[in-house]
């Protein structure tokens, strides 16, 4: 089995005023191709600054991040934003879809920046795109914005933003956080679908214990550190 | 194809609105000041090219063709006849005065009609020349702008009313004309008058002449000039002009400049979350810069658009209401639209490269 993500003992620390706050404390993780990991653990135990460290939105003050063969942690700014337009989809708790564009409009969006242009045909992949709005039910949403969705709609809209381009990785972060738990199990169903179907990797972070036992591993992190690396649900 | 841009636009139709009408505004400005001074300097031009006189004999520091003086004596006409190769001389006052509306500038001429129509080949096309102290003759172009003619009135000098009694063509100075007597009797200056103008005889070069009225001892002291040099020199005549429409163009574009900059800084701070999202997407920082610059451009197309419009509209209903003449050229055009265009787009480089740079988590996290 391929490995997909390596983090080596990885360091956060913010500066807040003249005091150095660590938030991560030596995290090393990792993943195989096609796994599906959660990430659990109490509020401010350092579960989003991690996911943005591996995500590349943030640079470590230490340690090494490698995704799918590439030293994120050496990387200048641009090849990160580069490594993780090729090879990262995020999903957010607050969705993060483009209110002025359609569930289209945001699928095309985020087609035309993996093709690495402004614009144009470089990104018109109509067939990888009907196929991940039947696969997550979203045909008839096609033209409706995202005022015009229900959050578990509005949810599968950018978990389809995040798979559209057949990311090496997806990052998920709280995903079922807004959620009733009807739309979470819709949610959470099409994630699982995703991994088998396409075996697609996934790191979700989530503070929801049904939701961390859909997934194969699920890591437990306390003050900056991992505490149970492979663990079954301990909630 | 559905566009960020566009969509952002029609997201808040108030903001592109201002926006829109700020780079139309500084686009106005241009047209409409360099139209203005294009129009009256060309139709000062045209009237002055009717002109059939070849030299223009002055006192020295008088403006010429725009000259509202009269301290020269008119004796100096009965000099310069006696010097070989001129064949006429007329004496002629120009008084400038502010416009029966209160906007810009009118003038008025005295002149002996007789010897005036005779040199400059003039005609009256209606009605008879002045002679009372009280009628004016106006030339066709005042008669169709004002709806009037032969049997109307204009009010002069401080509302005094002047009867129309003429219509004459073609356009040739100021476009109203009274005798020299009634001229010198309104300005109170007998005897005086505010230049002469020449005409040589057929055949004889006009420098020559030039160089024989300034040798003559009775006539020194005084300025001649060539009317074909005072023709090409009308813009240099009027103080400053150029320096005031490159000014006027710099004020515009900085004009055009802030109010984008302001519109798409506004925008940023609102789109803050968007510009994170792009981010997370794996938009680069020129992909960013793209976005918003592509917003700024079509904001400033529009605004070019808008202001052309206006200012056609406007020079319009300008030269109906007041008779100001307005018009356009193809390079103060183009200066407007690099100044509507150039100013939009270098106005949205601050905010767009500030959004390019901003940390894609704190993005994330704006509220």
């Amino acid at each position: 089995m391929k490995t997909i993500l390596q983090a080596e003992n990885v360091e956060k620390v913010y500066r807040v005023g003249s005091v150095d706050v660590a938030a991560l404390r030596g995290v090393s993780l990792d993943l195989e191709e096609g796994e599906f990991l959660a990430i659990m653990g109490p509020s401010g135990c350092g579960k989003s600054t991690l996911l943005h460290l591996l995500g590349g939105l943030l640079t470590p003050s230490g340690g090494r991040i490698v995704l799918d063969g590439e030293d994120m942690t050496a990387a200048s700014d641009a090849k990160r934003t580069d490594i993780r337009r090729r090879k990262i989809g995020f999903v957010f708790q607050r969705f993060n879809l483009f209110p002025t564009l359609t569930a289209e409009g945001n699928l095309r969006l985020a087609e035309r920046i993996h093709a690495g242009g402004a614009g144009g045909a470089g990104g018109n992949n109509s067939e990888r795109r009907r196929e991940v709005l039947s696969l997550l039910k979203l045909e008839d949403k096609m033209h409706h914005k995202p005022l015009e969705l229900s959050g578990g709609e509005q949810q599968r809209v950018a978990l389809a933003r995040a798979i559209v381009n057949r990311p090496a990785i997806i990052l998920a972060d709280e995903p079922t956080g807004n959620l009733d738990s009807e739309n979470s199990a819709i949610v959470l169903n099409m994630f699982q679908e995703m991994n088998y179907r396409f075996n697609q990797t996934i790191i979700m972070i989530t503070h929801n214990p049904e939701a961390a036992a859909m997934c194969r591993r699920i890591v437990q992190m306390r003050d900056g550190q991992i505490v149970a690396p492979n663990t079954g649900l301990q909630v | 194809m559905e566009s960020l841009v566009a969509n952002n636009i029609r997201q808040r139709p108030l903001r592109a609105l201002v926006s829109i009408a700020g780079v139309a505004l500084g686009v106005c400005l241009v047209m409409l000041f360099t139209g203005l001074s294009r129009g009256m300097s060309n139709d000062l031009q045209r009237r002055s090219s009717n002109l059939r006189a070849e030299i223009i004999f002055t006192r020295p520091g008088g403006m010429e063709l725009t000259t509202s003086t009269a301290n020269l004596s008119t004796k100096y006409a009965d000099e310069l006849l006696k010097v070989e190769g001129v064949a006429q001389a007329v004496p002629i006052i120009r008084y400038v005065f502010q416009g029966g509306r209160g906007f810009g500038f009118e003038q008025v001429e005295g002149v002996d009609w007789d010897a005036f129509a005779a040199m400059n080949e003039m005609r009256l096309v209606d009605g008879r020349a002045p002679s009372a102290v009280d009628e004016i003759v106006i030339d066709e172009t005042k008669a169709r702008n004002g709806n009037t003619g032969v049997g109307g009135s204009l009010a002069l000098f401080g509302g005094k009313p002047y009867r129309i009694v003429g219509v004459y063509a073609p356009e040739s100075g100021a476009r109203v004309k009274m005798s020299l007597a009634a001229m010198q009797d309104a300005l109170e200056a007998p005897g005086k008058c505010s230049y002469i103008l020449v005409k040589t005889r057929d055949g004889i070069d006009p420098l020559a002449v030039v160089r024989r009225i300034e040798s003559q001892p009775s006539t020194q002291g005084n300025k001649i000039q060539l009317t074909r040099d005072i023709i090409t020199n009308i813009e240099k005549t009027i103080p400053y002009l150029g320096v005031f429409l490159r000014a006027l163009v710099g004020l515009s574009a900085v004009v055009s400049g802030l109010v984008v900059m302001l519109a798409m800084y506004t925008t940023i701070t609102e789109r803050t979350r968007e510009i994170g999202m792009l981010k997370a997407l794996g938009a680069s920082r020129g992909y960013i810069v793209s976005v918003i610059e592509r917003e700024a451009f079509v904001i400033s197309l529009l605004g070019l658009v808008a202001g052309f419009a206006v200012s056609f509209v406007a020079g319009y209903l300008i030269n109906r209401a007041y008779g100001l003449l307005f018009e356009y050229g193809w390079r103060w055009a183009l200066v407007a639209a690099a100044i509507g265009v150039g100013g939009g787009v270098l106005g949205a480089l601050y905010p767009a490269v500030r959004a390019a740079n901003l940390d894609p988590v704190n993005a994330l996290a704006h509220e």
